[in-house]
């Protein structure tokens, strides 16, 4: 096959999947938060961390789209759009998995802390630890485009 | 802190609940939750609804006389409220006898004549004039029906005389005069003569008469009651019920006995003398009041200091994750410091740190000018964060210098470097060209951020008299510091063999010794089985947590790529920015600042809230608040 189409089939997973687990944990972060806000708006401050973890995901996508993006003219060989496909799918699982650790987590933490708000210091590391899956993949992802 | 323990006789729980009150220094344990614990000696205070019922009914019959009276509702700051040491239901009953004593009616009577008269004299459009001294002939009552019915018959013959109206009464007088073919002129001046210019001028004085009438009669009326001005009495009377309803919501924390009650209270330690002296006044020595120190593990309040202003932003994000235990190390300080820097590291530009300098300043100066309880809630976040956007945007620059970037990396600035520790690069590199250099350096200042965690936690468990687990932050200062040291030693983790080869003693001394000792520790302190599993713990936590730092690196990289991203589109090459280049820029800055502005902002809390104040900072404390009558 040709290098370039696979390594272009590398940035599409890297920014479609991103941007569809991005778009998951929004909707369902972000409507968990809308209910609480009419009963509880104070807390909705510490509780909006949920929607903009999930929107960091989209955003690690788009750091390794981009780079492979600007790689595009140094890919000829197969063995460079190997990589480059390779990253992009990295990139996608990981924060296929972030993005529904957060959104199962979060929608529970903001349902939890409505009710007691004393235990959000301790129900916060579910969201935050699925989190850290996605941050895993990039470092991985980019150091495998480092080698490109 | 101290905790009073006060037995006192069922007469007198009042005043001594309603004289803490006053002076607002204790804070009540609900006992509640500890009624099993005495075995049916002791039963949880039961106040009756009866008494929460009348402290609402009386307070919604005072609120509906402020009403029909037209008073404003104002607090009452001059007057005082004497302590009374009568039970609730005689002091509620006191006051609805005050309440039944009070003008109500008669009063309403003459507000309403007065804004009658108001309205008439705005409608004749009479201009006002000194009326000499009214006497009020008869008794009020008969007076005021007197003057009601008076200005019953001024409303009527205004109406019917067409003084209210003129245009309108003149309007009519013309189309009737046309459909009965009368002379409309001379009908006109006939009904002016007769009606309007000589009735006006009488109505005017004699209705700035009643007026004066009025407020006479409603002088005599308050001069006749003891309670004084009914408005203050209103306000005082209101005042005493709300302190009731408080002083019974209270009791229900509290615990009794057949004759006695007992209840538990926390102090600060200033205030212990003043808080025992009162109760021993009110109840003239019939109560028993023990001060202890709280127990080793008890939770207590902690007083939280005021911080100033330049710290409310921090305070905020400390305190929404939760309050320190006391005693604890509060992280404001530190955190005001560390917030800052990571930050910078992610959000590292001159000129968008620049743009949040003076956005800071303005929002600063703003928040003078801007009363704080008018704005929106995302208006007031921002104002009061105009120190910290000041504070971020130094550390943006300050980075922005160490890593060479200008709205992205233009080129315009070349990277200073800081120094080197080891393998550690302190800036004098670019992110996007050697990103390696870059985690390395993430990794370190993560090390650092954690090391200073753990020095906190070390003052805690000292502070804390928990000489046993003391020993363990030290040791995981170790593990930490040492693990970091052989990564960096044996080249990074790829050379992992080695570690176990030619490393093996190095590892024995600073990985397998430290979390040899944490087990030994914990062991010692809460069993073997925990600590098997503490140790675990920490060398997990040890790894994931400094793993995390990475982010700096990863969030870094994005910050900049994006700035990149619309320095290309722009057509910005080796930092010469053309000015067709400017628009775009700026919309670039703009989405960056607020997209990627929030996402490093929340990685940054994220970072203190989860590895850093895991370390020492529990968030279980209880803020201390007195009861007082607010």
């Amino acid at each position: 096959m040709d290098p370039g189409f696979i390594s272009l089939m590398g940035i599409v997973l890297a920014i479609g999947v991103p941007i569809i687990s991005a778009a998951i944990t929004i909707i369902t972060c972000g409507t968990a938060l809308a209910g609480i806000g009419t009963e509880k708006p104070e807390l909705l401050s510490k509780l909006i961390i949920t929607v903009v973890l999930g929107e960091a995901l989209a955003i690690y996508g788009l750091l390794i789209a981009f780079m492979l993006l600007s790689k595009l003219s140094d890919i000829t060989t197969m063995e460079a759009a190997n990589k480059a496909l390779i990253s992009g799918i990295i990139i996608a699982v990981a924060t296929i998995s972030a993005g529904a650790g957060i959104s199962y987590n979060g929608s529970s933490l903001i349902g939890a802390t409505a009710e007691k708000p004393e235990t959000f210091s301790s129900n916060v590391i579910g969201v935050v630890l699925s989190e850290a899956l996605a941050i895993y993949g990039l470092l991985i992802a980019f150091m495998i485009i480092g080698q490109i | 802190m101290r905790k009073l323990k006060v037995i006192t006789l069922e007469d007198d729980v009042d005043a001594v609940v309603r004289s803490l009150d006053e002076a607002g220094i204790v804070q009540f344990i609900d006992m509640r939750e500890k009624v099993e614990e005495w075995n049916g000696i002791l039963a949880s205070q039961v106040v009756s609804t009866e008494v929460l019922t009348k402290c609402s009914d009386l307070l919604s019959k005072i609120d509906a006389s402020f009403e029909n009276l037209g008073l404003k509702h104002e607090e009452l700051h001059s007057k005082k409220i004497p302590i009374t040491k009568e039970p609730i239901e005689e002091v509620l009953a006191k006051v609805e006898q005050n309440l039944a004593e009070l003008p109500v009616e008669a009063l309403t009577k003459c507000s309403a004549l007065t804004s009658r008269i108001t309205q008439l004299i705005e409608i004749l459009g009479v201009k006002p004039e000194e009326i000499k001294e009214v006497i009020l002939k008869k008794p009020v009552e008969e007076s005021l029906a007197e003057i009601e019915y008076e200005l019953s018959e001024i409303e009527k013959t205004a109406e019917t005389t067409g003084l209210i109206d003129r245009h309108a009464m003149v309007d009519r007088i013309k189309t009737v005069a046309a459909r009965e073919e009368i002379d409309v002129h001379k009908k006109l001046a006939e009904f002016a003569r007769v009606r309007i210019i000589e009735s006006k001028p009488f109505f005017a004085k004699r209705l700035l008469t009643l007026k004066k009438l009025v407020e006479k009669a409603r002088e005599s009326i308050e001069a006749e009651t003891k309670l004084g001005k009914t408005h203050e009495s209103l306000l005082t009377l209101r005042k005493i019920v709300e302190i009731e309803k408080q002083v019974a919501e209270e009791q229900k924390k509290f615990v009794r006995s057949a004759k006695t009650i007992y209840f538990e209270a926390w102090v600060s330690e200033y205030n212990v003398k003043e808080a025992i002296e009162r109760i021993t006044k009110v109840t003239a020595g019939t109560s028993i009041v023990t001060d202890d120190p709280p127990a080793p593990d008890e939770k207590v309040p902690i007083i939280l200091k005021p911080v100033p202003n330049y710290l409310i932003a921090f305070e905020k994000l400390v305190y929404s994750f939760g309050h320190p235990t006391s005693r604890d190390v509060n992280p404001i300080h530190a955190l005001a410091i560390t917030f800052p820097i990571l930050f910078g590291i992610m959000f590292a530009d001159v000129g968008q740190g620049a743009i949040f300098v003076i956005m800071g300043i303005i929002l600063t100066l703003l928040r003078r000018r801007i009363k704080l309880e008018e704005v929106g809630d995302i208006i007031q976040y921002l104002l009061i964060s105009g120190e910290m956007f000041v504070f971020l945007g130094i550390s943006s620059i300050f980075f922005g210098f160490v890593f060479g970037e200008f709205f992205g990396p233009s080129g315009l600035i070349h990277p200073i470097s800081l120094g080197k520790i080891g393998p550690f690069y302190i800036g004098g590199f670019e992110p996007t060209h050697e990103p390696m250099k870059m985690l390395k350096f993430a990794i370190f200042v993560g090390a650092i951020h954690i090391s200073l965690g753990l020095v906190f936690r070390f003052v805690n468990e000292i502070r804390h008299k928990h000489y046993k687990l003391a020993p363990i932050p030290i040791c995981w200062l170790w593990l930490l510091i040492g693990s970091l040291y052989m990564w960096a030693y044996w080249r990074g983790i790829s050379n992992i063999s080695k570690w176990f080869a030619d490393g093996s003693l190095m590892l024995a001394g600073l990985i397998i010794l430290p979390l040899t000792f944490i087990l030994v520790f914990t062991g010692i302190a809460e069993g073997f089985m925990e600590g098997v599993g503490f140790s675990v713990e920490v060398f997990a936590e040890t790894l994931s947590h400094s793993m995390s730092y990475s982010r700096l690196m990863a969030l870094g990289l994005i910050h900049s790529a994006m700035n990149y991203l619309f320095l290309v589109l722009a057509g910005v090459e080796h930092g010469y920015f053309p000015l067709a280049s400017i628009p775009l820029i700026a919309i670039g800055t703009l989405l960056v600042m607020i997209i990627e502005g929030l996402v490093v902002f929340v990685h940054t809390l994220r970072l203190h809230w989860v590895e850093w104040f895991s370390k020492f900072h529990t968030g279980e404390g209880i803020p201390f608040k007195p009861f007082k009558y607010t």
